[in-house]
């Protein structure tokens, strides 16, 4: 009896310190986190003193790190704070709880690389609801979930630099391969279906043939073993097209470690891709694309700054001065939301990839 | 009472102030408590209001800690329960997209889950000599196989209509729905785990199988009906997990299973069997929760939050056996 009566208070104290350990400051809390005073706070033009959110798609992703640090740049120059989150892992689940958690810190602002296009839905709007402000980088989230979309490029433009890559590498004929991040990534199937749009559109790339498209999950333990199999899988391939960081550096280790005569192209990182990047035998990627991470996440911090001292709403139309990286213009994207574009992707070949490697 | 040697044996175990506070339960409330404090020292946005409304997704993990303490105590292991998530969440979603009413999309994320769990139940009682791990590790790539293909080469769905989902993620004041069915569940299970007949029996059959089988247990019947709850917890953490993603896609309900064992075992229930209480893994549930949301909100790497989980589960299997190997040695002495 003694023991039951003895659980019971443990029980009824666990909930009491729940209650006391985190209602005692809940008190000051509904002056800093509550929805109203935050819009009141909005219409103030004043930087100093707001928090910005950027949240990455995992720990690691290097392209998103150079990201988070021209966000970082932008944000500490006008006076704001700068919160980076990673996930846990790169799953969209894990994105909720990382949203959640800004929610209660009551940031102004969060600018995300979205794992799921539409898994962060309920996270976002009740963000948004708390008077947030949301924009996506990198990887976009659906119309409902955003209020602007900074993409990197367009999507036709990254799908014609691509196939007229894969055209001229493999000289106009033969098995091609692409190895993608995971399944859900909204820009990379955006791509794979441009580039496939692309190539059906023109008679250039009819003797061409697109035998898979393998999924790296962008790991690079995951991404080497994709490569490898689509090796063993098909021993007449000539070109695999890596549209991700993490995949293109997996394969191009592969390829130039196993002397093999397949070429690769896609989207890589110049200081971790310049090893491979070269014209002769001895390299496995004669050149590769990539807009620039770092103005990415400039542009994403000057769209957070100017979404909160209300420049822009991330209506159509909507225009606003990036700092020094000039103006913009807020378009129609093609899922229904808005978007900006930062500019066509950059080419790296043997010629220029020296000068690149040391900036990201 | 005296026996015939003369000898007395207590027939109810003793019981103190001392041995409650010191059991493992006791640390574990004193534990969440300073874990507690110290998120609140750490992190100023540390509030209930706060902690509450993040906890919802967390929550979706006790669901699954529940029937794992159960299979745990019967000495066996369940780790498809991620993937059964992954698979009811998926069909979940998919009748919701077909328009079918909100009733009926409830019904098919337990009936999903439920027949994930039967089929385990069944391969485990129909072949007993199979070790449960890999029996479930071969139904957890088979249930997420399945997701997959369902969910085709976009590799994600989402709701259409959300409406009913966004009835279930509803709150009474700032307390969640799901926070009460958790507590709920959390009492129905404990007691049947520790005050019931069945319960006794799961023990019975976690310490010694055969002597519980000639003792005329009905181990087989047990194992299935365990089994089966599991399937249908597991539909339920699909049910509430879809009303926090509003959608599910291949990687939803990945290491679920892990968190709930780990959730267990800190919690003090042996993964050898027989031993430990429900009520230590529901503590330790809500301890892990708490210190996941309060060293999120100081924007801690989550590679080192994983770290510290896993440094703290270490210890928790560590204590008793150093513990216990220190009574001996005093008795050796």
């Amino acid at each position: 009896m003694k023991k039951k009566l003895l659980s019971a208070l443990l029980c009824a104290s666990l909930v009491a310190t729940m209650a006391v350990g985190c209602s005692g400051g809940s008190s000051e809390s509904s002056s800093d986190s509550g929805n109203d005073t935050k819009q009141e706070a909005d219409s103030g033009s004043d930087e100093g003193g707001k928090t910005y959110a950027i949240v990455t798609k995992s720990a690691g992703n290097p392209f998103n790190e150079k990201t988070a640090e021209g966000f970082q740049e932008v944000i500490e120059a006008q006076g704001g704070t700068a919160i980076v989150k990673h996930p846990e892992a790169a799953t969209a689940d894990a994105q909720v709880s990382v949203i959640q958690s800004l929610i209660s810190q009551g940031v102004d602002s969060i600018c995300i690389a979205a794992n799921d296009e539409n898994a962060l839905q309920a996270a976002l709007e009740e963000a948004m609801a708390a008077g947030i402000k949301v924009c996506c980088e990198d990887s976009k989230t659906n119309p409902d979930s955003r209020q602007v979309f900074v993409n990197q490029a367009g999507i036709t433009e990254i799908g014609q630099s691509l196939m007229d890559a894969v055209l001229d590498i493999s000289g106009g004929e033969g098995q091609w391969a692409i190895l993608s991040a995971t399944s859900q990534a909204a820009n990379q199937n955006a791509w794979i279906d441009s580039m496939k749009e692309i190539m059906e559109s023109d008679d250039k790339y009819s003797k061409l043939e697109l035998v898979e498209v393998a999924y790296g999950d962008d790991e690079p333990q995951k991404s080497t073993d994709q490569t490898q199999a689509l090796l063993a899988k098909y021993p007449d391939l000539k070109v695999i097209c890596a549209p991700t960081t993490v995949g293109i550096n997996a394969a191009a280790k592969v390829l130039q470690d196993e002397k093999s005569s397949v070429k690769l192209t896609g989207l890589g990182l110049p200081s971790e891709m310049a090893e491979y990047i070269g014209d002769d035998d001895a390299h496995s990627c004669p050149y590769m694309y990539l807009w620039n991470p770092i103005d990415l996440g400039r542009l994403g911090a000057y769209t957070s700054i100017a979404l909160v001292d209300g420049t822009i709403t991330g209506a159509e139309g909507d225009k606003f001065t990036a700092g020094d990286m000039g103006d913009y213009e807020i378009v129609k994207a093609d899922d229904g939301g808005t978007e900006m574009i930062l500019g066509a992707p950059f080419k790296f070949d043997a010629s220029n990839i020296d000068e690149w490697k040391d900036v990201y | 009472m005296a026996g015939k040697s003369g000898r007395t044996i207590a027939n109810v175990p003793e019981k103190s102030l001392k041995k409650t506070l010191l059991c493992w339960e006791g640390m574990l409330v004193v534990l969440f408590i300073l874990i507690n404090i110290f998120c609140k020292s750490i992190s100023p946005s540390y509030q209930f209001v706060n902690v509450l409304r993040e906890m919802p997704k967390y929550l979706t993990e006790m669901f699954l800690l529940f029937p794992m303490a159960y299979i745990l105590v019967l000495g066996e292991i369940d780790i498809s329960v991620g993937s059964t998530v992954c698979l009811a969440a998926t069909m979940t979603c998919m009748a919701s997209n077909n328009g079918m009413p909100f009733g009926m999309v409830v019904l098919v994320a337990i009936l999903v889950g439920t027949v994930c769990g039967l089929l385990n139940g069944l391969i485990l009682t129909n072949f007993q000599e199979l070790p449960p791990m890999i029996v479930t590790l071969g139904t957890q790539i088979v249930f997420r196989g399945i997701a997959e293909i369902a969910l085709g080469s976009g590799g994600s769905i989402s709701l259409t209509n959300a409406d009913g989902f966004r009835m279930i993620a509803g709150k009474i004041g700032i307390i969640p729905y799901i926070f009460f069915l958790v507590i709920i569940l959390a009492v129905l299970f404990s007691v049947v785990l520790a005050k019931t007949t069945f319960g006794r029996s799961v023990y019975a059959i976690g310490s010694n199988r055969l002597a519980a089988y000639y003792s005329g247990i009905h181990v087989q019947k047990i194992r299935l009906i365990i089994y089966t709850v599991m399937g249908f917890m597991a539909g339920l953490a699909a049910l509430f997990l879809t009303s926090v993603l509003y959608g599910a896609n291949t990687t939803t309900g990945n290491g679920f299973e892990m968190d709930a064992i780990a959730m267990a075992v800190f919690g003090g229930i042996s993964t050898s069997g027989g031993k430990g209480r429900l009520l230590g893994g529901i503590i330790s549930g809500f301890t892990i929760i708490c210190l996941r949301i309060g060293l999120g909100q100081i924007n801690m790497n989550p590679q080192l939050i994983l770290i510290i989980l896993g440094i703290l589960l270490i210890l928790a299997v560590l204590l008793p056996n150093v513990s216990s190997k220190l009574k001996i040695r005093k008795k050796a002495v």
